[in-house]
């Protein structure tokens, strides 16, 4: 590897255009890259998504996704030897593996498998060969400011991921022909091995693009921040300088000798210099000024236009803009978007499980069969079946008694919704039904019909229903007689039901 | 119960009388009771039927069929997009011997008109029939003929095959006192009808006539008031009400029911609990018929549609939401 042949320009940057950087070198080496992912995972993808699609199962692809760390080192190795202008082929990386794939990786795929940063660390243990207890030591300097943003770009990549599957997908389901009938719901419902493969194979594709861009910009994060910590830019120019020099039979101590020259006080000259000998203190800073020591670089930065600048100064939205695109770029060596990368990290986190208690409700509210349910998944007895107050606290301790007193009072419509809500609440207790609150008399009886078909309580249900029934909506009371009876059969029935479900 | 003695009955009577016809319409149509009830429903509540399927599922046999069992007098028009509306209600013509002009009554002077594939003529057709629909009258040249009671339309499209088709607007849908969606049988009853017919004991034709009459236009008319008898408590008007203007409130939807929805679900569940043998309604028998009544009196929002939802889906969501009454 010959560090002259450095196929980019160190600088220290913001961590955007340090992302930006990563991007360029995607665009520049993505055949070589894709080469790489593609041999590297084309196989184990193949297989377990076939056994995935045979088994209709997702874990095989859930594993596949786990080993993500795994499949991104060859990448990094690839674009690590890049950028000196060496690039090795597939075969090449597979046969060194061993010596930069195993270090570090069992923490990448167990506690540390959902680190945001996961692809800037990665050069860590790859790259610098950091072992044991000085890993975290490592890690926490690489992750002090000036502000990397890999955990926002490994949010952005996964979004992007998401995005492209599922754009692809949609794509290529509106190029099915319309005489299909292709039905997007039904379709998906199906889960045929079709459906899975293609789903798949559409996720597949798209890594193949988002895992080598996302470990360019991981890996471009990761060459500023150590430009930034260690002075990489000046450290390989000093370098470069001191070869040429010893070259051209001078040495690199003559490089270091103009630079602390150049950076001493200036001294008074004793005596004019030989014509012919060129200034030292000239010719350092010619040397620091020029293009292979510390290149120059052009730079953009937005600003907002004057007239939104004078404008109401205190309106948030004016602040917010400014705070974003109004301060000077990397002028005190900070990211001009000052808010901290863990913020953004843990808000996208947020997001995340957000959206999947969102999708979750959804489910829960659509799934056929799923409504009257609990969060458990137990059937939940609705405050109101039928009309009639089912809550347990709203019966009367005693009810017998408290249905005498109804039927001395000549309610015997109120004797009977007393002893059909008792009913009620004590059937539901016994065996739990997904009722509703839309739930009429006769869908309760119905239900319990299914459930305890032939039991000596859907006898009294049936008769205790119609007694209420007519009492209730054809105003054709029951006497007080058969409202006693149910009673005193209820009185038989009740003592086991209550016991508890069974 | 002859056909002679059918003025009034008793609430037994009725259900008796409902319940025979019914068996006699359901030995034609194999394997679709829930159809021949919701048609009978709508029979005796003098309401008008929308129904959407396929061809070739007995539609044409249902109405010949509720003609011969009734004794009422049946037309059929097919619907075609050259259709006039003069082809439908009438015209005067000159009648060059006489010297005179004469009306000619169209078919729908009947009792039972089978509409076939409706959405098949222009507007102008289909408003000139639903303006009979609603008026149950019809004016030729200045001259305004009543129809003798019952009428009924028994109309029919089809959910296939919407090339070419003029769709009834949301104003003229909600004139049809029923949609009734008919499906193909189940597996057990349609090979049940195909031994029959190989049997010899259903004709292969669409014919009705090996049935027999259980009632004339008189008994419909007595079976409709019987249904008007039928208690309704008040506390049901409110779960109708609660029922209807939630199709109204719900996002889904950008259309709900409108009052003539309520009044029409109030009166068939009255038919349906006569039907189903009592004098009074339960809330049962409004959910029994929300359905047919509000299915296409609502229309779904875009962003539902998209989501895949359905009036079905979404009229069975709101029957589980809507408490059920309180006495």
């Amino acid at each position: 590897m010959d560090l002259n042949r450095l196929n980019a320009r160190l600088a220290p940057r913001s961590s955007w255009q340090a992302v930006d950087v990563g991007t360029r070198f995607y665009r520049r080496w993505w055949r070589q890259a894709s080469l790489v992912w593609l041999v590297f995972t084309a196989v184990p993808f193949a297989l377990l998504a076939g056994y995935a699609a045979a088994t209709r199962s997702a874990w095989p692809l859930f594993l596949f996704w786990w080993l993500k760390p795994l499949w991104e080192r060859p990448l990094l190795a690839f674009y690590s030897r890049a950028l000196f202008d060496d690039y090795p082929g597939p075969l090449a990386l597979l046969r060194a593996f061993p010596k930069y794939g195993f270090n570090g990786l069992a923490a990448q795929l167990t506690w540390r498998r959902f680190s945001p940063s996961r692809g800037f660390l990665t050069g860590v243990w790859q790259l610098e060969g950091t072992r044991g207890a000085r890993v975290s030591g490592r890690i926490a300097v690489m992750l002090r400011p000036p502000g990397q943003r890999a955990g926002t770009l490994t949010l952005t990549v996964l979004g992007l991921e998401h995005a492209m599957t599922v754009a692809l997908v949609v794509l290529a389901m509106t190029l099915v022909p319309w005489q299909f009938n292709l039905e997007w719901s039904v379709w998906f419902q199906e889960q045929s091995h079709l459906q899975w493969g293609f789903v798949n194979l559409a996720w597949y594709l798209v890594l193949m693009v988002t895992e080598p861009l996302y470990m360019a910009t991981s890996f471009a994060l990761y060459l500023n921040q150590r430009t930034w910590l260690e002075g990489w830019d000046l450290q390989l120019g000093l370098t470069r300088i001191g070869e040429r020099r010893r070259r051209a039979g001078g040495g690199a101590a003559l490089a270091l000798l103009l630079v602390l020259f150049a950076a001493a006080p200036h001294p008074v000259d004793a005596q004019a210099p030989p014509p012919e000998q060129a200034d030292p203190k000239q010719q350092a800073i010619e040397l620091l000024a020029s293009d292979t020591f510390m290149p120059f670089e052009e730079r953009q930065d937005r600003r907002l236009r004057e007239s939104l600048r004078d404008d109401d100064g205190d309106s948030w939205w004016q602040d917010l803009l400014r705070r974003l695109l109004d301060r000077e770029p990397d002028g005190d060596g900070r990211d001009p978007l000052k808010v901290p990368d863990g913020l953004i990290t843990g808000l996208g986190y947020l997001l995340l499980a957000l959206l999947l208690v969102v999708i979750l409700m959804m489910v829960r509210r659509y799934l056929p069969g799923m409504g009257g349910r609990g969060p458990d998944g137990k059937p939940v007895m609705p405050v109101r079946v039928a009309g009639l107050d089912t809550r347990a606290e709203s019966l009367p301790a005693d009810l017998e008694q408290a249905l005498d007193q109804e039927l001395a009072r000549g309610d015997v419509r109120a004797a009977l919704a007393l002893l059909l809500r008792d009913g009620l609440v004590t059937l539901f207790h016994y065996r739990p039904l997904p009722l509703t609150a839309g739930a009429t008399e006769q869908d309760c009886l119905r239900a319990y019909q299914r459930e305890l078909d032939g039991a000596p309580v859907i006898a009294w249900l049936t008769a205790l229903i119609n007694a209420w029934t007519r009492t209730a909506w054809a105003h054709r009371p029951s006497d007080e007689q058969a409202v006693r009876e149910l009673m005193a059969r209820w009185r038989a029935l009740r003592p086991p039901l209550a016991g508890g479900p069974r | 119960m002859t056909t002679d003695t059918l003025g009034e009955m008793t609430p037994e009577q009725a259900t008796a009388l409902a319940g025979r016809i019914e068996a006699q319409l359901n030995q034609v149509l194999i394997g679709q009771p829930a159809i021949t009830r919701q048609v009978m429903i709508a029979l005796i509540t003098g309401g008008h039927v929308l129904i959407e399927g396929v061809p070739g599922l007995g539609k044409t046999l249902l109405a010949r069929s509720l003609a011969r069992v009734l004794e009422l007098d049946f037309q059929r028009i097919q619907f075609t997009p050259d259709l006039m509306p003069s082809d439908v209600t009438g015209h005067v013509l000159f009648d060059s011997q006489t010297g005179d002009f004469r009306v000619r009554k169209g078919p729908a002077f009947t009792n039972l008109l089978l509409a076939d594939e409706i959405n098949r003529a222009p507007a102008k057709t289909q408003a000139a029939l639903l303006e009979v629909m609603q008026e149950r009258r019809i004016t030729i040249e200045g001259e305004s003929f009543e129809l003798a009671p019952p009428f009924v339309v028994l109309a029919t499209q089809n959910p296939l095959d919407q090339e070419g088709t003029y769709p009834l607007p949301e104003a003229e849908l909600d004139r049809f006192l029923f949609k009734i969606l008919i499906d193909y049988p189940s597996h057990e009853d349609e090979a049940r009808m195909m031994e029959m017919v190989l049997d010899g004991r259903l004709p292969d034709s669409l014919d009705a006539a090996q049935l027999t009459p259980e009632a004339n236009a008189e008994g419909i008319l007595a079976l409709g008031r019987q249904a008007d008898a039928v208690i309704l408590d008040r506390a049901l008007v409110d779960y109708i009400l609660r029922l209807v203007r939630a199709t109204r409130d719900h996002p889904s939807l950008v259309q709900g029911g409108g009052p003539r929805a309520s009044i029409a679900l109030a009166r068939t569940a009255k038919t349906q609990a006569l039907l189903a043998g009592r004098d009074f309604v339960i809330p049962d028998d409004v959910k029994q018929v929300a359905a047919p009544v509000l299915r296409h009196r609502l229309r779904l929002g875009v962003d539902a549609d998209i989501e895949g939802q359905t009036v079905e889906s979404l009229l069975e969501q709101l029957l589980e939401q809507v408490e059920a009454p309180r006495q």
